[in-house]
């Protein structure tokens, strides 16, 4: 690449190019993100409800999944319920939920002991954040210090051990 | 017939005994061989292990043979033969319930273990060869008394049996049942060879990085055969279930996709090994996760403790399961613990913001996900022990985590192939992410002029039009210099591999978010539209033999004639229906009969799923797949004294 092109392409990929493509990001984020896209069929609210609720006979699956009588059955009530249209979504899987118990959520509830399932996940993630900014503060006070023995003989083992490692940013 | 295949039960019996004694024996040799520095006992372990493969093999094929003849004197053949099971699902048939599946799991890893003898034969006074071929025989013992204890294919079963049900109704429904268990074992299994290198490198006390370039190659393909086995079953699932979708969180799915997890971290963050010399222990954990793993995913779904679709229930080899998933993990955690002076590693990482900074980020974030995925899995199991109550975690759990867990690695993988060992520099980056980030921001324009909505969607395709392009620079950089070549090697690869996950990724957004369904009632010559596709019931067929009777409506789907079907299996008496998929590059037309089918009625209900981008879920697979195959061919070599970074610009003197 001559000179020439290269500091026009570096022009191009300068800050002012960046804070436009980010303004573009956020604009049609913004518009796909808020957009109506027309209410739900009824179809699709009775799909959408079907995939919160277990098959009670059934092992693991939801009734939207289920092919078993008793998934058909509440699929079935489910449609009802849409057809009406008096309840809310939460209204009729709660409805369900009270004829066959909690059995029949897939959703956990986040109260009570339950709330370990949705809590566990949060505190491991934000323990596992903290830790590896921890390790990258470690590193960078030991950066400072002198290399020792050890290091050393890493490097010059290195330095005399050829294998077939690869470059993997091949520039 | 009966007097023939009679002969199966005590010959299967004697091949699992014959190689119960060849793996103890086996084991003796490695151990004391090693121990003792004698070569010539440590030759016998190779022999062994020949033993053991060809026990094995006999073993299933006594299985098949039993099958093939309908032995009905053993109680695995009563409970998945059946003289009315076709020839191939007969065959597959072995594996398709506990005691078969674990006695072809036993015949891969006897297998692995002749391969590991023979690909080391030259090595074999090298103590750590010595070490990983007694692991070796050390699992191999545990799935040899396994199928000779609680899982014992070959026990007799009651007397004056003829007939059986034949395989789950399911496994008799579709080619992939021949590919995808054994694949997945593969996959699975696999990970027992650099699990035992790792034994071998702990016990030893070699801890550097020679047990990591001997198992790369193992351990990358263990990796690819569990991602090709992860795809074929979403794609038995899809073809098969009659729900529309690909991955519903059940628990035997999770067991596969937990290890896969750990592995992926594994073959990430072993790269910073082998390049800094560092991350020993957590790499060892890594490995020692990967494998423990697969033994915990088996006990959740073999032992009866889980329910899932497709889990065997069998209460017999649970307590086995765990208390060899305990010594693992146990056995695994002492010898780290003894070796942690040689684990330390003298190195640093510089920078966050560089290639190792972006595998330790990848590695907490597979993690974090492998645990998701692990509490889902088994807290209804901690619920029901602690407060006698069910409960059950399904797909909105998983999903409503593990959809920023999935945003994250994408977000990683746009960055990561730009970023050059040790440190990065803003304008470095500035200049390595431009053009892929301009591809993100094209393909979010594509969605959203295409009518996409939703914040998540919209994000998957920004990310994977991002990430698609860091990966594509990378492929094309490397390929101008070196031609064909360049897309051979790890980093290359890999970048192959990322390709076929974005697409992966980018099709589940689509196909999760905008998937329209709907039940059409259809009448014989009456066209029905809906959602811009016409459908015509044009007739009924019925086929009836002594397995099954199946009904199919032929439905013409814009003007191509379907044939969703319905079938009951005669001896099960349950229905299962069978979808017909009319694919395109765009979309798939997914139609399922649904029951009760009144053939003379005239009328038809169907259920039609409109999955937008299904297709590139399995080009992506395949492409990961290929990929695999890429990155197991050594790559361009670099010579040890070259620079490892991209050099840093200089920094004009104030």
């Amino acid at each position: 690449m001559s000179t020439g092109t290269t500091r026009l392409m570096g022009k191009v990929k300068s800050w002012p190019s960046w804070m436009v493509m980010g303004l573009v990001v956020v604009v049609l984020l913004t518009v796909g993100a808020t957009r109506d896209n027309g209410p739900l069929t009824q179809s699709d609210r009775i799909d959408a409800i079907s995939r919160r609720v277990a098959c009670p006979t059934c092992d693991g699956e939801s009734v939207y999944v289920s092919r078993a009588s008793a998934a058909e059955s509440i699929r079935n009530q489910i449609a009802r319920d849409v057809a009406a249209g008096r309840l809310t979504d939460d209204e009729i899987i709660a409805n369900i939920a009270a004829s066959f118990q909690a059995r029949v959520l897939l959703v956990p509830r986040a109260t009570g002991f339950d709330a370990l399932v949705w809590v566990l996940p949060i505190a491991v993630g934000v323990c596992a954040v903290a830790g590896l900014a921890a390790a990258f503060r470690r590193w960078r006070l030991q950066q400072g210090s002198v290399p020792s023995d050890d290091d050393r003989a890493l490097v010059a083992g290195l330095l005399t051990t050829a294998h077939d490692d690869e470059d993997d940013e091949v520039l | 017939m009966l007097g023939v295949g009679g002969i199966a039960g005590p010959l299967g019996r004697a091949s699992l005994l014959v190689g119960l004694v060849a793996a103890v024996f086996g084991l003796l040799a490695a151990v004391l061989g090693t121990r003792r520095a004698d070569e010539k006992v440590m030759r016998l372990a190779p022999r062994f292990a020949w033993l053991t493969g060809i026990a094995s093999l006999g073993a299933f094929a006594c299985m098949e043979w039993a099958m093939i003849t309908r032995d009905f004197s053993l109680a695995y053949v009563q409970k998945v033969g059946s003289w009315s099971t076709p020839a191939l699902y007969n065959f597959t048939a072995v594996w398709s319930a506990l005691e078969g599946s674990i006695l072809l799991w036993l015949m891969v890893l006897t297998f692995l273990t002749v391969g590991v003898a023979f690909k080391y034969r030259s090595k074999l006074a090298d103590p750590m060869v010595g070490w990983a071929l007694a692991t070796m025989f050390f699992v191999g013992i545990f799935f040899f008394v396994l199928t000779l204890g609680p899982a014992n294919p070959f026990a007799a079963g009651p007397p004056g049996v003829l007939d059986g049900p034949g395989p789950n109704p399911l496994l008799q429904n579709h080619i992939l049942v021949v590919f995808h268990p054994p694949i997945l074992y593969l996959g699975y299994v696999g990970f027992t060879v650099p699990f035992a290198f790792a034994i071998g490198a702990l016990v030893t006390g070699r801890v550097g990085e020679g047990w990591l370039l001997e198992t790369r190659r193992w351990a990358l393909a263990s990796w690819g055969f569990l991602t090709f086995g992860i795809i074929l079953g979403s794609w038995w699932s899809y073809e098969v279930l009659g729900w529309g979708g690909v991955w519903a969180w059940d628990p035997v799915e999770n067991a596969s996709f937990i290890p896969w997890l750990t592995g992926t971290a594994y073959i990430h963050s072993v790269l910073v090994q082998e390049r800094r010399g560092m991350l020993r222990v957590w790499n060892l954990s890594l490995l020692v996760s990967t494998f423990s793993l697969t033994i915990l995913g088996t006990f959740l779904t073999r032992s009866g403790v889980l329910n899932s679709v497709h889990a065997f229930s069998d209460g017999q080899i649970g307590p086995f399961l765990l208390t060899f998933f305990a010594v693992i993990v146990l056995a695994s955690v002492v010898l780290i613990g003894w070796r942690g002076d040689l684990l330390r590693s003298p190195g640093t990482i510089d920078s966050p913001v560089s290639r190792e900074g972006a595998f330790l980020a990848n590695n907490v974030v597979f993690s974090v996900f492998a645990f998701v995925v692990l509490l889902g899995t088994v807290f209804p199991l901690v619920v029901e022990a602690l407060q006698d109550r069910q409960l059950v975690v399904g797909e909105p759990f998983f999903d409503r985590l593990g959809v920023p867990v999935g945003l994250t690695l994408l977000f990683l993988m746009c960055v990561a192939p730009v970023l050059p060992w040790r440190k990065a520099s803003g304008e470095l980056l500035s200049q390595r992410l431009f053009w892929p980030a301009w591809g993100g921001t094209l393909a979010l324009f594509a969605s959203v002029v295409l009518g996409a909505t939703g914040i998540e969607p919209l994000l998957t395709f920004f990310l994977g039009g991002f990430a698609g392009g860091a990966a594509l620079r990378q492929l094309v950089l490397a390929t101008r210099r070196q031609g064909l070549r360049g897309l051979v090697g790890r980093a290359n690869g890999g970048m192959v591999v990322h390709i076929g996950v974005i697409l992966i990724a980018v099709a589940l957004a689509a196909s999760n978010s905008f998937t329209r369904s709907q039940e059409l009632t259809l009448k014989l010559d009456t066209p029905v539209t809906w959602g811009g596709h016409t459908f015509e019931l044009t007739g009924f067929s019925r086929l009836q033999d002594d397995r099954q009777t199946r009904i199919s409506a032929r439905v013409e789907v814009d003007g191509t004639e379907r044939a969703p079907a319905v079938t009951k299996f005669l001896k099960m008496g349950n229905n299962i229906g069978t979808p017909s998929v009319l694919t395109t590059l765009t979309k798939d037309i997914y139609v399922t009969l649904e029951p009760p089918v009144r053939m003379d009625s005239g009328t038809a209900k169907i259920k039609v799923f409109v999955k937008p981008m299904i297709v590139w879920i399995w080009i992506g697979g395949a492409l990961m797949a290929v990929g695999t195959v890429l990155a197991m061919f050594p790559g361009r070599r670099r010579k040890p004294t070259d620079p490892v970074s991209a050099p840093v610009p200089e920094v004009a003197a104030p």
